[in-house]
Order: C-alpha cells, then structure tokens, then sequence
C-alpha cells in the first residue's frame, strides 16, 4: 500500500513521451515543481519520477513525469546504504 | 485547445490499423473503478472531434520486443493485462494511436458500469509480468538502465 505524492495512472503517456496527471491530485501541489522528485501512481502501483514540466489543459494543470527505473523499495535501499554508519 | 482540452484528433499517427493479433500491455490489475478513473482523466485532459475523450492507455508490442517493451515501461507492475487488439475490437472498442508509438488510447463511449466491465473483460485476466523489478536503479548485481521503448520502425 503506498501513499503517493501525486495520484496517477503510469499507463499513461502522451505526445511528449512523459506519463502525465494533473497537478491537482497531488497531495501538495506546491511540491510539484520542476526537477522535483515525486512517487506517483496509486495506493496498488507506484513509481519515483521526476516532475519535467506543467502545462494548461482542460481546466487545470498537467504535470509531465519521467518514470525512473526501479521500484519504490529500490530507492528506499538506496538511501539506506547511503546513510548507514 | 477548445474548451482546454486538448485535441487528438489531428495529432493521432498517421498508420495502419493495428492487425488483430498484435499484442497489448496494460499495466494491471485493473478494476472497473480504476478504469472509470483513468477514463475521467483522459476525458478531463483531451478531446477527439471537440468532444471529450474518454480512454485509458495501452501499449502495443511495435518494433521491440514484449520482454523489452515490459522491461523499458512496465516493470514496477507486479500484473499485466495482455489482449490481442482483436479482443477490444471485437467489443467495439477503438485503438487510437496518441501519444508516440506505441502508445495507443483505448476509446470509450460511455465508461458506465456496462462498458467498464465489458472492457475489462476485453482486457483478459491480469498475468504475472516476466519483467517486474527487472529495471532497477542500482544492484548489487549491476544491470544496465534500460533502452527507451519508443523506438523508431527498424
């Protein structure tokens, strides 16, 4: 079960190549900025991406992500190793 | 961008039909409210003929192969869904090509209770996926980022 920064289908994908969602199904949209590491996806399937950029449309924001490879848990033992004493 | 949305219609790629057997991937499992929600995002974002377009994503196997397509795309889903093309057609669903190939829209027209479950029908059991933690950042074991998987027609 995960919580994720912003809420997504990591199916999706359009012209830029990038997944997208909009920026108003983040949990705190003020995080969702360029350059911005973020989980997203939903409490069954999530993914660390980088935020790559916003962009109008329908009546809100889309926000670009580039999926980054390896799990969740990847990044998790990752930080662990890098802060273990 | 009338109304915002924006318009697919003269951004769908220019080709042929997908022929009935070509494979698709759909990250899984999904669930008619999943399916419902994605569908609502679509609507929300695009439109097709200055309508709202309701879809959700799929990714036909084009030019690599599916272990590279999983590998590349798919492989923080535990569960994929595998139909042929020919098993939405045949329910009437439309494969538009968005996005950069491979990527396709699977067309609703409704997304109620009704079509949902007949997509989800189309869309077949959720099978294990062979590439699932097979695109790592960094193991012990090493392994190589993968290629990108919108790769050109060779």
């Amino acid at each position: 079960m995960y919580r994720v920064d912003i809420t997504a289908d990591l199916n999706d994908e359009d012209e830029t190549g990038y997944l997208w969602t909009f920026l108003d199904e983040a949990r705190d949209p003020g995080q969702i900025t360029p350059g911005a590491l973020v989980v997203a996806g939903d409490e069954d399937i999530a993914a660390v991406c980088q935020v790559v950029d916003l962009a109008p449309a329908g009546d809100g924001t889309i926000v670009h992500l580039r999926l980054l490879p390896g799990l969740v848990d990847d990044y998790r033992q990752l930080v662990e190793r890098a802060l273990a004493s | 961008m009338a109304d915002g949305r924006i318009e697919q219609r003269l951004r769908l790629r220019a080709e042929p039909p997908l022929s009935k057997a070509t494979v698709l991937v759909r990250g899984g499992p999904d669930t008619q409210d999943k399916l419902a929600r994605h569908a609502r995002r679509t609507a929300r974002a695009w439109s097709l003929d200055g309508q709202p377009l309701l879809g959700v994503s799929v990714f036909a196997v084009l030019d690599i192969s599916l272990d590279e397509l999983l590998s590349a795309r798919f492989a923080t889903y535990r569960m994929i869904h595998l139909p042929a093309a020919a098993r939405l057609r045949d329910r009437g669903f439309e494969l538009l090509p968005t996005g950069l190939r491979p990527h396709y829209t699977v067309r609703l027209r409704r997304a109620d209770s009704v079509e949902l479950d007949e997509l989800l029908a189309a869309l077949g059991p959720p099978v294990a996926n062979v590439q699932y933690a097979r695109s790592t950042i960094w193991r012990e074991e090493g392994r190589d980022v993968p290629r990108r998987h919108h790769r050109r027609p060779q």
